[in-house]
């Protein structure tokens, strides 16, 4: 009978069960390992594709590995070789571009549509669901249809002309000042939605009560937003700050179907170059190392991201 | 008397002021809403028109005169698009319920189940979703040539099977379930998998059906993965192909747009039909 009464060698603490001690005694255990069998399968599929990669990447990063030549051990020059790598800097410097012109759109306009959204009217889901579409579309389809959009005579160069901001059509595409900024701008149009949704969770969390309140009080809806939604909303915009971060630096398929990382790099991405070293110039070994430093940096982003949470989270209770 | 009157004309202000209030809310959202649709609009206006009209112009014609299907019979020709959506379906109608088994079981464990390690197993499930996929990009295709399971459908859907997204979902679906729920089917002489899977799993079909409903429009918008494990082209994914078509030189910007509109109708689809259950969940997810 050692296997019925095993369980109960699971974690000490504040246990529920003693509040009613007998009955839970009385009640036939599982085994010890029956938990652990529920997770066999996403185990299995951690250890061969997370853990073994892992591992393969870590070692990859020290050879100079291609499909197609032997592979040999170089110690540190796959990272020394990133110190005097131009195009890295400039993927470096974009992806910290790519970082930055994303943060309105996704941190802060999509605070705002929450706002508009969280009205009581009629048919507001259908703007809810207009808004949202770009999201449950594919990349590649969203970046194909701002072809259109960004074509020489294309309705934005229209708009820009008859308006009389610009004189002569922009190739947005094709020109160096403005590829990233377009780069930014569809990616920032095709993920709005979903932080728009996040922060609407949060919105509508809030109490009606506070918002009646501050009317009486004399306030008017721009300082109801600058005082009762910005602090409450401090949590969600932490929680869009840090996904921001994630697909700021995963930006792939965009420039894969706009601009192919050009003109003359402009709009390379970090993740566009290693694909590009591994699948299309075999340098796997160095890609891996690049792949490795970027890890962890994005560890370090994402444990300050915490520290400063938590640091909040502390202020605020 | 006068007081009653000056009450309703109040009343009335205030209700007029309501109406223009709501007007001007309308009027922003549907501009915002514009935004979000034109080129969607564009595209599908692209598609639409015959040979005989431009694309583009100043100022914009988008209503195609008249509407043309030879665009789409031209995408059709020169890929094969139905090939690549009966592929994306292959791909949906194994990765979907496969992944949702996994995060079924994996979150049952994680969110009903007492035992030891179960938060250090569940820190290295999460970890995998703050992993961007590029970092992982070579070594998985390396691990993957390992298994010998490139360039077939297999190495597109082993990998894609561990959803973190879906884990964390189902174990806060599963913690949420009432503990006496699972201890009177315990008094009842159930055993373990008996709990499971006729006592908890009905207990959290909404949160299944969101892990499902956001499989599917993972697996058919799946770009980089595929294009990285497949060389060959016959296996694409639907999205793989829109940017084959439009990586190919014989691929024109009308039979392009028509391409791209044939992929993203199912989806939109699916969308219209479930978007209540989409946003919801996805708001869950948020507050959970």
């Amino acid at each position: 009978m050692s296997v019925a009464t095993s369980t109960r060698r699971g974690p000490a603490g504040p246990d529920v069960s003693t509040a009613q001690p007998r009955k839970r005694a009385k009640l036939r255990e599982f085994h010890w390992f029956v938990p652990y069998l529920f997770l066999v399968p996403v185990m299995m599929l951690f250890v061969v594709f997370f853990a073994w990669p892992a591992v393969l990447a870590l070692q990859l990063a020290f050879y100079d590995y291609s499909i197609v030549n032997p592979t040999v051990f170089v110690w540190w020059d796959n990272f020394v070789h990133m110190v005097n790598d131009p195009r890295l800097r400039r993927a470096a410097l974009n992806s910290l571009v790519y970082l930055i012109g994303l943060l309105p759109l996704t941190v802060v306009v999509p605070l705002l549509l929450a706002v508009l959204l969280n009205q009581k009217l009629r048919a507001i889901g259908i703007f809810r669901f207009m808004y949202y579409l770009p999201v449950v579309t594919s990349m590649v389809a969203v970046a194909v249809a701002w072809r259109y959009v960004f074509h020489d005579l294309g309705i934005l160069n229209w708009a820009l002309t008859s308006i009389g901001i610009v004189d002569q059509p922009i190739q947005f595409l094709l020109d160096q000042r403005t590829s990233i900024w377009a780069i930014i701008l569809v990616e920032g149009w095709k993920s709005m939605g979903s932080y728009m949704l996040i922060y609407l969770a949060g919105l509508q969390a809030i109490s009606a009560d506070l918002y009646e309140s501050a009317k009486i009080d004399g306030a008017g809806p721009i300082q109801r937003l600058r005082h009762i939604t910005v602090p409450l909303m401090v949590p969600f915009i932490l929680v869009t700050l840090t996904l921001e971060m994630q697909d700021a630096t995963q930006i792939f398929t965009s420039v894969y179907v706009l601009t192919a990382g050009g003109p003359a790099d402009s709009t390379l991405s970090l993740g566009y170059y290693i694909w590009s070293l591994a699948f299309e110039q075999f340098q796997m070994g160095y890609a891996s190392a690049i792949s490795l430093v970027l890890w962890i940096v994005l560890i370090l982003m994402a444990v300050g991201n915490y520290a400063v949470s938590r640091s909040k989270r502390f202020a605020t209770s | 008397m006068s007081t009653v009157t000056t009450q309703r004309l109040r009343a009335r202000r205030r209700n007029w002021y309501r109406i223009v209030g709501d007007g001007v809310l309308y009027v922003v959202l549907s501009l915002i809403a514009l935004g979000f649709i034109a080129p969607f609009v564009i595209l599908a206006s692209s598609a639409l028109k015959p040979l005989s009209q431009d694309l583009f112009g100043f100022p914009p014609d988008l209503i195609p005169r008249p509407p043309s299907m030879d665009s789409f019979r031209e995408a059709f020709r020169a890929v094969p698009l139905l090939k690549y959506m009966g592929n994306s379906i292959i791909y949906a109608v194994t990765i979907v319920p496969l992944s949702a088994l996994v995060c079924l079981l994996a979150g049952y464990a994680f969110g009903a189940l007492r035992f030891r390690g179960r938060n250090i197993f569940f820190i290295m499930v999460l970890g995998t979703m703050f992993l961007p996929a590029e970092v992982m990009l070579i070594p998985r295709y390396l691990v993957a040539s390992d298994l010998g399971i490139t360039n077939g459908y297999l190495g597109v859907i082993l990998p894609s099977l561990l959803s973190a997204f879906g884990c964390l979902i189902m174990r806060q679906a599963f913690a949420g379930v009432p503990t006496e729920l699972r201890e009177a089917a315990r008094i009842d002489g159930a055993n373990e998998w008996q709990i499971f899977s006729r006592v908890m799993v009905p207990a959290v079909r909404p949160s299944l059906a969101i892990v499902m409903i956001f499989g599917f429009v993972n697996v058919w918008n799946s770009f980089l993965w595929p294009l990285v494990v497949l060389n060959d082209e016959s296996k694409y994914p639907i999205a793989l192909g829109i940017a084959y078509l439009a990586g190919i030189g014989s691929s024109d910007e009308r039979s392009l747009a028509a391409g791209s509109v044939a992929s993203i109708i199912p989806i939109v689809i699916v969308f219209l039909i479930l978007q209540r259950q989409i946003m919801d969940g996805m708001k869950g997810a948020v507050k959970g």
